[in-house]
């Protein structure tokens, strides 16, 4: 069944743009689980509810992430975060998450319409300055920050990794446009999308 | 031949020679030079005409306030209009010719075309090209010709250019003493800095000074703090960058040009780049600009400002003349004339304006055995194409009017200080109001409205240590303010500088003439403004700065009057019997210096102008040659057509596939919104006109969705998808705005109701199977649920898998026919698409796209929000008050407005179907609707088609549209007449024109 | 461009990341079906359109999806305070001149 799968960007993995080595190199991951939780981050039950099963607690405070294993979860909003995980996962993080949580919550399944890209290299700074107004410099936006603002023309969610590189995650109906925009402002210094193939 | 270059000095490579033309003809600078300077250097005299009287104009300038030598750069697609070329920097085989003294096609071509009219006398385009209206395409045309506008290029721009956005604790503008002192001591207080200058270099007036600092010549200094600022990580210098523009919230516009100076295109680089910066905090360090003085004949070439002539003399070894006569107000310029004579050319003599100038400088001249001409004043230039003499004459006690004879000084150049104004452009831009300083004759800053200061010239300090001393100052405070706590001291910068007198105002030379019989004295050069247009304009009754600048068009060129502003002003005051403060200026806005179009629109162009939204199962239509229709952002198959097919041919063809057979269309763009919460169905309750609260799970409804003011905003079916758990299918273009409108009441007026929405319309690709067929070729793929119309009735939806996939299939239809709509994650949508077209192919399964999806639903009548609604139309005007529950107990969005007696009229405009008297006129969409064709104009308009097609199904078009009263008009006859000229008739008939029972979805 | 701040998020975000949904502190009468039609058109249609201080509610489209307060002068653009929508403003017309010498316009 995994011929079944593309990813959003799939027509683009190879794709490259400049001359010469690219100092951008833009990775789609495989599919991924995208989850989407809302819940009352004031229900200390809703919060260990949610810790029981992946393993930290959705982080309260504006614009950070945390995760634990293979799962990561991002604080979208006051009462709203994306958990990311294995595909392999997704079925069975999300079952749990409805038995262990009781009360206001949802649980929605949203991996069909985003995907997850990691940029790195050295025009990683100043292709983000292209793409979007919000402030991507360290003193502002260390690791473990991660924002969803207003994305060339588009809107992303965007963190900063421990190893220094950004990691994005896009609507997939947007993507092809992305994936263009990015190409192309990555042109001065070389860009490439690499897929992380099927899983 | 550079005749003009002296032997030695300037900041040029005398050993790298740069070959351009001008105007056709060839010459050679240096690298280095400005093309102003490479042209002084040549002896070229005259660069441009003037806009109005075509008399010959020179080079005033050094700088962005140049207004004479303006010129357009390259030819065919790599060509510039409208450039200073005091700006522009020579590189080899540049071309460049006069663009006339007329500027540019800017921001708004509706504003230049305005005031293009105003020629001769002020208002001559009101007094002249008023009547008749319809001439003025005519006068248009002339005037456009006659004004020598720069060419815009016409082919497509073959460079790249892009947009960069910053953030930093403090942006300062300006890299003079001013902007280098205050990044330096911001930089050093731990700010990120970001400092912009529009030149190649920085240093502003200190690349052409004699000064010291700390006991070194300027540069030194200034190459100091470039390795200081240039070795910090947080500091971005920025040359060759013009600050243009300062927005709300600290928000600056920089335009920098990255590749100007090194040919007129460079394919492959970024031209130039458009930095959007938001500063925490702002210093203006902008400098000042000369202010020329307004006497009879002042624009002949030859004439320049006095600062011009001593930077084009130190900056780039270029003497512009051989004898010169420097006539000013003040002590400053006399440093023109001392540098005049240490380059060993003649200074004729130096004609003060003040009764008796005692100054440092004036003392180091007199030295140096310049005569100097104290209570005089230069009335007039002489010459015809290049200044040959002055008229000078003594003032009287008062400086009001000449007290003698003039007498002639021989000279070829005029150099011309009337004291400095400040650069107030951008801080006028936050709104502050510009304040006039009488000590020193200028506009100064006003108080800030946004986190900026000025500091320097800019804000009138005129000595270098009190530029260098406030640089300082400003930086520390806006890093202080910006949040840096790292207290840094005041650096202490060394001046030896002697004190200077004061200056003399001095805005209209006075002449033995009145103004009016003089010959003429221009206060704009760009747009031939004269000193008596703007005494006539008072005369005629204008007294307000702002309509004396319309009427005369003072400062309206793209040089904004940054030469000319403060005398023309200073003239209208004395006119009006006022002083400058009351009289007041008029603002300066955005772009300081002209912006390219390119730098505007940056990557925002052709493929990535706007977001193209594709659904997964996009490259399979394109393999099968659709065409695509925008909806939105999105990018939906219009039709397919096969080889050799029309549009038409393509859609009867698939309209008939669907009814005979099978067709298969691509829903993936409708808004899918995932609603789950206890309060839920009772939040649905209230946004739809119908009830929502007893919906069963595997059920679907399909709900109106109003405004407030009871108006149609959204339709869409809602599935029941488990206890408290629902999906809403809205429109493909309203899917953001409806889900802005739940969030909105949600969260403002009912934030007690617990209920949670999330998008998920790009989670699902969905595929709709429809035509009496969909039944058989589900079945194909699908072996887990039964089926069965009595298993699987229509308005139910299914968990199923389809093609190995898990699906959700719903049993709702928009062609009238028997539908399966398949949803998958849409990462399998291809896949599923695929096996469903294979499954298909025995029933000859069609792909259709949005055009025969319009056609279908209008044979059944179902309304297109937004097409056959415009936000004016009810549920009762679009015949579906069968979706509006009376019953329920709350009153749901928009219900209260439905009683409104407006909604109760009769005469309201109300869907109807209309059908042609010959079947195979198909009505434009559009079309007005009439009673009766031949009444006299005005003719009472009945109403207007909404949508219309041909129905290959029914052999007849189709029309849906809004008529007055419509509903209880079946069968009467209405009338549209089109631009054409024909006149169409038609029968309003039900909106329902195929399977009007509704049968044959429910199989 | 105006630069906001989300109470939520907890910054300032440039304009383009906004929409702006109208004036706050409109509350939806509790039984609609008792109004006189003109006293049901006030509140669909009549707004205080302030010249100066105003109170208006911004939808943060591009971050957070949620709704908040603004108290924004209409003159200067100048935002004075971001609140949220359960919350009353802080400043209001007549207070104008304290408020504007305060430092930070958006401390919440």
């Amino acid at each position: 069944m995994s011929s079944s799968i593309e990813t959003p960007l799939h027509y683009f993995h190879g794709q490259q743009t400049g001359s010469g080595d690219a100092q951008v190199t833009i990775f789609e991951s495989p599919l991924c689980g995208h989850l989407n939780l809302r819940g009352n981050p004031q229900d200390e039950q809703f919060l260990e509810g949610v810790e029981s099963v992946v393993g930290v607690k959705p982080p309260t405070t504006a614009g950070s992430c945390a995760s634990s294993g293979d799962i990561s979860i991002y604080w979208l909003g006051p009462d709203e975060w994306l958990l990311l995980l294995p595909e392999s996962r997704r079925a069975e993080v999300e079952s749990e998450l409805r038995n262990k949580l009781s009360g206001h919550f949802s649980v929605v399944d949203v991996s069909g319409g985003q995907t997850l890209l990691n940029v790195r290299g050295d025009g990683v700074a100043d292709m983000l300055k292209k793409s979007a107004s919000y402030d991507f410099h360290s003193n502002n936006f260390p690791a473990g920050r991660c924002v969803q603002t207003h994305f060339a023309k588009a809107t992303a969610l965007v963190s900063k990794k421990d190893d220094g590189s950004f990691d994005l995650v896009i609507r997939r109906s947007f993507a092809d446009y992305l994936a263009s925009w990015l190409l192309d402002a990555g042109e001065e210094f070389g860009c490439r999308v690499v897929g992380g193939g099927e899983v | 031949m550079q005749t003009n270059r002296v032997a030695s000095g300037g900041r040029i490579n005398r050993g790298n020679a740069v070959n351009f033309t001008f105007n056709g003809k060839a010459y050679q600078g240096f690298a280095g030079d400005t093309l102003a300077a490479a042209l002084l250097a040549n002896g070229v005299d005259i660069v441009g005409r003037s806009f109005k009287y075509g008399r010959p104009r020179g080079i005033v300038g050094h700088g962005a306030e140049e207004p004479n030598a303006i010129v357009q750069l390259g030819s065919g697609a790599q060509t510039v209009p409208n450039l200073r070329a005091t700006q522009v920097e020579l590189y080899e085989g540049l071309e460049a010719h006069s663009v006339g003294g007329w500027p540019s096609v800017d921001f708004d071509v509706r504003e230049v075309l305005g005031f293009m009219g105003k020629m001769m006398p002020p208002g001559f385009y009101y007094k002249t090209f008023m009547r008749p209206q319809n001439l003025w395409h005519f006068y248009e045309r002339w005037i456009r010709k006659a004004a020598g506008l720069g060419k815009a290029p016409l082919e497509s721009d073959p460079d790249c250019y892009d947009k960069l956005n910053q953030n930093c604790d403090v942006l300062v503008v300006g890299a003079g003493p001013a902007g280098l002192a205050a990044a330096s001591a911001a930089a050093r207080a731990g700010a990120r800095v970001i400092i912009a200058d529009e030149q190649q270099e920085f240093g502003g007036s200190l690349l052409a000074s004699q000064q010291q600092i700390d006991g070194q010549p300027a540069m030194s200094w200034v190459d100091e703090r470039l390795a200081e600022l240039g070795n910090n990580d947080n500091v971005m210098l920025l040359p060759r960058s013009t600050v243009f523009g300062y927005y709300d919230h600290n928000f600056l516009g920089i335009l920098e040009r990255r590749t100007d100076h090194l040919g007129i295109s460079s394919p492959g680089q970024v031209r130039q780049r458009m930095h959007r910066v938001r500063a925490k905090q702002v210093v203006l360090a902008t400098g000042a600009i000369e202010r020329p003085l307004v006497f009879a004949n002042n624009d002949l070439p030859g004439v320049m400002m006095a600062s011009s002539v001593s930077t084009y003399l130190n900056r780039y070894g270029v003497a512009a003349g051989n004898n010169l006569v420097l006539f000013t107000t003040n002590d400053n310029a006399y440093q023109t004339a001392i540098d005049w004579h240490k380059a060993g050319r003649k200074v004729v003599k130096i004609v003060d304006s003040r009764p008796e100038p005692t100054g440092a400088l004036v003392n180091t001249a007199r030295e140096f055995g310049i005569d100097v001409m104290a209570g005089h004043v230069v009335v007039e230039a002489k010459g015809r194409r290049r200044v040959k003499g002055a008229m000078v004459a003594p003032l009287n006690d008062n400086a009001s009017a000449v007290a003698g004879a003039a007498i002639r000084l021989d000279c070829d150049l005029l150099a011309c200080s009337g004291g400095w104004s400040p650069a107030i452009h951008l801080s006028s831009h936050t709104g502050a109001k510009p304040q006039w300083n009488d000590e020193l004759v200028g506009f100064v800053p006003g108080e800030s409205k946004q986190q900026e200061r000025s500091a320097g010239s800019a804000k009138g300090a005129y000595s270098l240590a009190g530029c260098l001393q406030q640089g300082d100052e400003a930086g520390r405070e806006a890093a202080r303010k910006a949040g840096l706590d790292g207290e840094s001291t005041a650096a202490s910068y060394q001046v030896d500088e002697q004190p200077q007198q004061p200056q003399q105002a001095m805005f209209l030379v006075p002449h033995a003439k009145s103004t009016s019989r003089a010959p003429v004295q221009f206060v704009d050069f760009q747009l031939d403004v004269t000193a008596a247009a703007i005494e006539l304009a008072a005369r005629e009754g204008y007294e307000s700065v702002e309509h004396v600048k319309r009427y005369t068009a003072m400062g309206f060129g793209t040089d904004q009057g940054k030469l000319g502003n403060i005398n023309g002003m200073a003239i209208l005051a004395r006119a009006l019997g006022r002083g400058i403060p009351e009289t007041g200026t008029t603002i300066f806005r955005p772009s300081y210096t002209p912006t390219t179009f390119g730098a505007i629109a940056g990557r925002d162009v052709a493929d990535l102008f706007d977001p193209e939204r594709y659904t997964a199962m996009q490259r399979w239509h394109q393999q099968q040659g659709a065409e695509f229709e925008n909806v939105g952002q999105w990018k939906r198959p219009w039709y397919y057509p096969k080889p050799g097919e029309t549009m038409h041919d393509a859609v009867n063809r698939e309209c008939l596939a669907v009814r005979n057979s099978v067709g298969m269309l691509d829903a993936s763009t409708l808004g899918k919104i995932d609603i789950q919460g206890p309060d839920a169905g009772e939040f649905l309750n209230r946004m739809y006109t119908n009830a929502y609260a007893k919906l069963a799970p595997g059920k679907c409804r399909y709900g109106l969705m109003l405004k407030e003011d009871g108006m149609i905003f959204d339709d869409g079916v809602t599935a029941c998808l488990g206890p408290n758990h629902y999906l809403m299918f809205t429109t493909t273009g309203g899917a953001a705005a409806v889900l802005a409108w739940l969030e909105l009441w949600q969260q403002t007026e009912w934030p007690e109701l617990q209920v949670y929405f999330t998008s998920v319309t790009d989670h699902w690709a969905t595929a709709t199977v429809t035509g009496p067929n969909a039944r058989k070729v589900i079945e194909k793929v699908c072996d887990d649920i039964d089926l069965s119309n009595e298993a699987f009735p229509f308005m139910d939806w299914r968990d199923a898998t389809v093609a190995g996939v898990s699906a959700r299939i719903f049993r709702i239809s928009f062609t009238g026919e028997l539908s399966l709509e398949v949803n998958v994650p849409a990462h399998h949508g291809r896949y599923v698409w695929e096996k469903l077209v294979e499954a298909g192919e025995e029933f000859g399964i069609t792909p259709y796209g949005t055009e025969t999806m319009h056609v279908l639903r209008a044979e059944k009548g179902f309304i297109i929000v937004g097409q056959d609604t415009d936000g004016s139309m009810t549920p009762a005007d679009m015949g579906m008050n069968w979706v509006v529950s009376q019953k329920k107990e709350f009153s749901f969005i928009g219900k209260r407005s439905l009683s409104r007696s407006d909604m109760l009229r009769e005469d309201r405009k109300q869907l109807v179907g209309l059908k042609t008297r010959d079947p195979q006129d198909v009505l434009p969409e559009g079309a007005q609707i009439v009673n009766q064709p031949e009444h006299a104009p005005p003719v009472p308009m009945q109403g207007h088609v909404t949508s219309s097609y041909y129905s290959a199904n029914l052999g007849h078009s189709i029309a849906l549209a809004v008529v007055k009263g419509g509903h209880k008009r079946m069968g009467e006859t209405v009338y549209c007449p089109l631009a054409d000229g024909r006149v169409i008739e038609a029968e309003i008939v039900s909106s329902i024109f195929y399977d009007p029972k509704g049968e044959r979805q429910n199989v | 461009m105006l630069h906001i701040y989300c109470p939520f998020c907890r910054e300032e975000r440039d304009e383009e990341e906004f929409s702006y949904a109208g004036e706050a502190h409109i509350q939806r009468p509790l039984d609609p079906e008792s109004l006189s039609d003109e006293e049901w058109g006030d509140y669909l249609f009549f707004r205080t359109n302030a010249k100066g201080i105003h109170h208006e509610m911004w939808y943060h489209i591009a971050g957070c999806r949620r709704y908040f307060n603004v108290t924004r002068d209409t003159l200067s653009y100048q935002i004075l305070e971001s609140y949220l929508i359960s919350q009353q403003p802080g400043v209001r017309a007549k207070q104008t001149a304290s408020a504007e010498q305060g430092e930070q316009p958006n401390a919440n």
